[in-house]
C-alpha cells in the first residue's frame, strides 16, 4: 500500500493541473469540517480530529498558559482553547494516550500543500513521536 | 536525575538543586529604556539574596531591552541570570542563535516559554511568529546541549544551559497540563517554574499528580509567588490575566487592610512557607512585577536564605 501510495502521491504531484484538483477537493472537505489550517502536516488522528493549528499560538504539543477558567481562549475570549476542546473530545473518545505523543517542529515548506500526499509520499513520517523515546528513535533527526 | 549528572550544566543553580539546596530565584524586568543604571540599580535588590535572576523576554509582549543582553549584564555582575526566551519574537534560527550567544556570554541557564500573545501587548498589531512551541523550544535547547543544531548539524562547541520550562497548575485542562509537564521534561526540560500561587488547595492538587507521575523526580519544581501592592493589583489578575487563579480570601484580606503593601507582604511571606512545605517543592521563583525592591524583605520574612550568600 504504501509503496503504491508513494508512486500515485508522485505521479500526482507531477501534473499541475491534477494536484491543484486533488488540493483543492481536500481543501473542501477539510476546511469546513476540520477547519483544517494547512499546515501540510496533518496531526488531526492525535488530536482527537480537532486541529490544534487552530490556536492562535499554533501549540502543537498542549495548551500555553493563558486558558481562562471557563475554557476560553486567552487572545479569543468567545472561542474555546482548541486544546480544552482537544482534551475533552480525546477523554469523549478515549483517545488520551495519543496525547502523550511529541509533535517535532512544523515544516514550514509543506505549509499549503496536499496533507495527504504527503504523508502518502512518505514526507510526514517521524512528525510525532512517543513520549518515551524508543531504541533506535533519534528526535534530532526525526524530522521530514 | 542522578544518571544526568555527568551531563551537567556549569549552572550553579543545577549544582544548588542538585546539592538539594532550597533555591530561590526572583524576576527582573528589563527596562523600556536606554538606561543600564535601572538594570544595576535593580541588581542590587537580588544580590547576596537570591540563587537566580529570571530575565524576561519582552514581558507580556511590551518591548523592553533584550533577555540575552540584560542576562549579559548580570552576569557582569555576577549574578546567575535565567535567561527567558520565547518563541513570539523569533523564528528557529534566530532561536537557536540567541542560545549560542547566551552561552557565549557565560549565561547558563535558560527559560523557554511559548511567550504571551502580541494581542496582550500595547503592540497589538505585530506578527506573531510562533514558529516552534514551548516544548519544541526546550527539545531545540536540549538537542544543542548534546551537539546538535535542529538539522542535525554539529554544534561545535556546544553550550551548556540548564534548561527550564514553566507549568500553569491552575489552568484547564488540568490533567492534559500534566501531561504537556511530562512532554516537556521528557524533551529536556530540567527545572520548571510556576505561575504565581494563589490557590494553595489547587496547587497542592497539581503537585499530588505530579508525584503520581513521578515528575518531581525528574524535574526540580520552583512555586511561583508573586508579591502585590494592592486589592486592584489582585483582582485585576484575576480578570485580565488569562489563567490566573486568585483565592477570594486574599482579596478580602488585601481590601480590608489598613496598609495593603504589609498585608501584600505578609500574604505572599504565608504563601512561600506553606509552600515550602509541599512535597516535591525544590524551591520559590518570586516574580515581584514592578515591586523588585521588596525582594530582600520577602526573603527574610519567609526565612529563605539564599543557599550562597552572595552568587560568585
Amino acid at each position: 500500500m504504501s509503496k503504491v501510495g508513494k508512486r500515485f502521491a508522485l505521479f500526482v504531484e507531477r501534473h499541475r493541473t491534477l494536484y491543484k484538483g486533488f488540493l483543492l477537493l481536500e481543501n473542501m472537505i477539510k476546511k469546513p469540517v476540520l477547519r483544517c489550517q494547512s499546515c501540510g502536516q496533518c496531526v488531526l488522528s492525535y488530536n482527537a480530529f480537532t486541529c490544534c493549528m487552530r490556536c492562535p499560538k499554533q501549540m502543537r504539543n498542549g495548551p500555553c498558559g493563558g486558558t481562562r477558567p471557563d475554557g476560553s481562549c486567552e487572545v479569543y475570549p468567545d472561542r474555546p482553547c482548541i486544546w480544552q476542546l482537544i482534551y475533552t473530545r480525546s477523554v469523549k473518545l478515549g483517545r488520551e494516550k495519543k496525547l502523550l505523543k511529541y509533535h517535532v517542529p512544523v515544516d514550514r515548506r509543506l505549509e499549503r500543500t496536499s496533507a495527504i500526499l504527503n504523508s502518502m509520499a512518505g514526507r510526514t513520517e517521524g512528525i510525532s513521536m512517543s513520549n518515551e523515546l524508543e531504541p533506535g528513535e533519534d528526535r534530532s533527526t526525526g524530522r521530514i | 536525575m542522578e544518571e544526568d549528572a555527568k551531563d551537567a550544566s556549569d549552572s550553579n543553580l543545577e549544582r544548588l538543586l542538585r546539592q538539594g539546596s532550597f533555591v530561590v530565584s526572583a524576576e527582573l524586568g528589563p527596562p523600556a529604556g536606554v538606561d543600564r543604571a535601572v538594570i544595576l540599580k535593580k541588581c542590587q535588590y537580588f544580590r547576596g539574596v537570591v540563587d537566580a535572576v529570571n530575565v524576561t523576554d519582552n514581558q507580556s509582549a511590551v518591548v523592553r531591552m533584550s533577555s540575552l543582553m540584560v542576562s549579559a549584564i548580570l552576569v557582569q555582575e555576577g549574578l546567575e541570570p535565567i535567561m527567558q526566551l520565547t518563541c513570539r519574537d523569533r523564528n528557529r534560527l534566530a532561536l537557536q542563535s540567541e542560545v549560542l550567544s547566551a552561552a557565549a556570554a557565560g549565561i547558563k541557564n535558560v527559560l523557554c516559554l511559548t511567550g504571551d500573545h502580541q494581542s496582550a501587548g500595547n503592540q497589538p498589531d505585530a506578527k506573531g511568529v510562533f514558529d516552534l512551541d514551548s516544548t519544541q523550544l526546550v527539545n531545540m535547547v536540549d538537542e544543542m546541549n548534546k551537539g546538535f543544531f535542529m538539522n542535525g548539524e554539529p554544534v561545535n562547541p556546544p553550550p551548556h544551559m540548564f534548561v527550564g520550562a514553566t507549568t500553569n497548575p491552575f489552568a484547564e485542562p488540568f490533567q492534559m497540563r500534566i501531561w504537556n509537564l511530562a512532554k516537556k521534561i521528557n524533551a529536556g526540560a530540567r527545572f520548571i517554574q510556576t505561575q504565581p500561587v494563589f490557590d494553595l488547595p489547587l496547587f497542592e492538587k497539581w503537585m499530588a499528580a505530579v508525584r503520581d507521575q513521578g515528575l518531581d523526580q525528574q524535574a526540580f519544581i520552583l512555586a511561583g509567588a508573586m508579591p502585590v501592592k494592592s486589592a486592584k493589583a489582585l483582582i485585576y489578575m484575576r480578570d485580565h490575566v488569562p489563567g490566573m487563579r486568585i483565592a477570594g480570601e486574599y482579596i478580602r484580606r488585601m481590601e480590608s487592610a489598613a496598609d495593603p503593601q504589609k498585608e501584600g507582604l505578609a500574604i505572599c511571606a504565608e504563601i512561600v512557607r506553606q509552600l515550602r512545605d509541599v512535597t516535591g517543592v525544590k524551591g520559590i521563583h518570586i516574580m515581584p512585577v514592578k515591586w523588585e525592591s521588596i525582594t530582600p524583605q520577602l526573603v527574610e520574612e519567609c526565612g529563605l536564605r539564599p543557599a550562597v550568600a552572595g552568587i560568585q
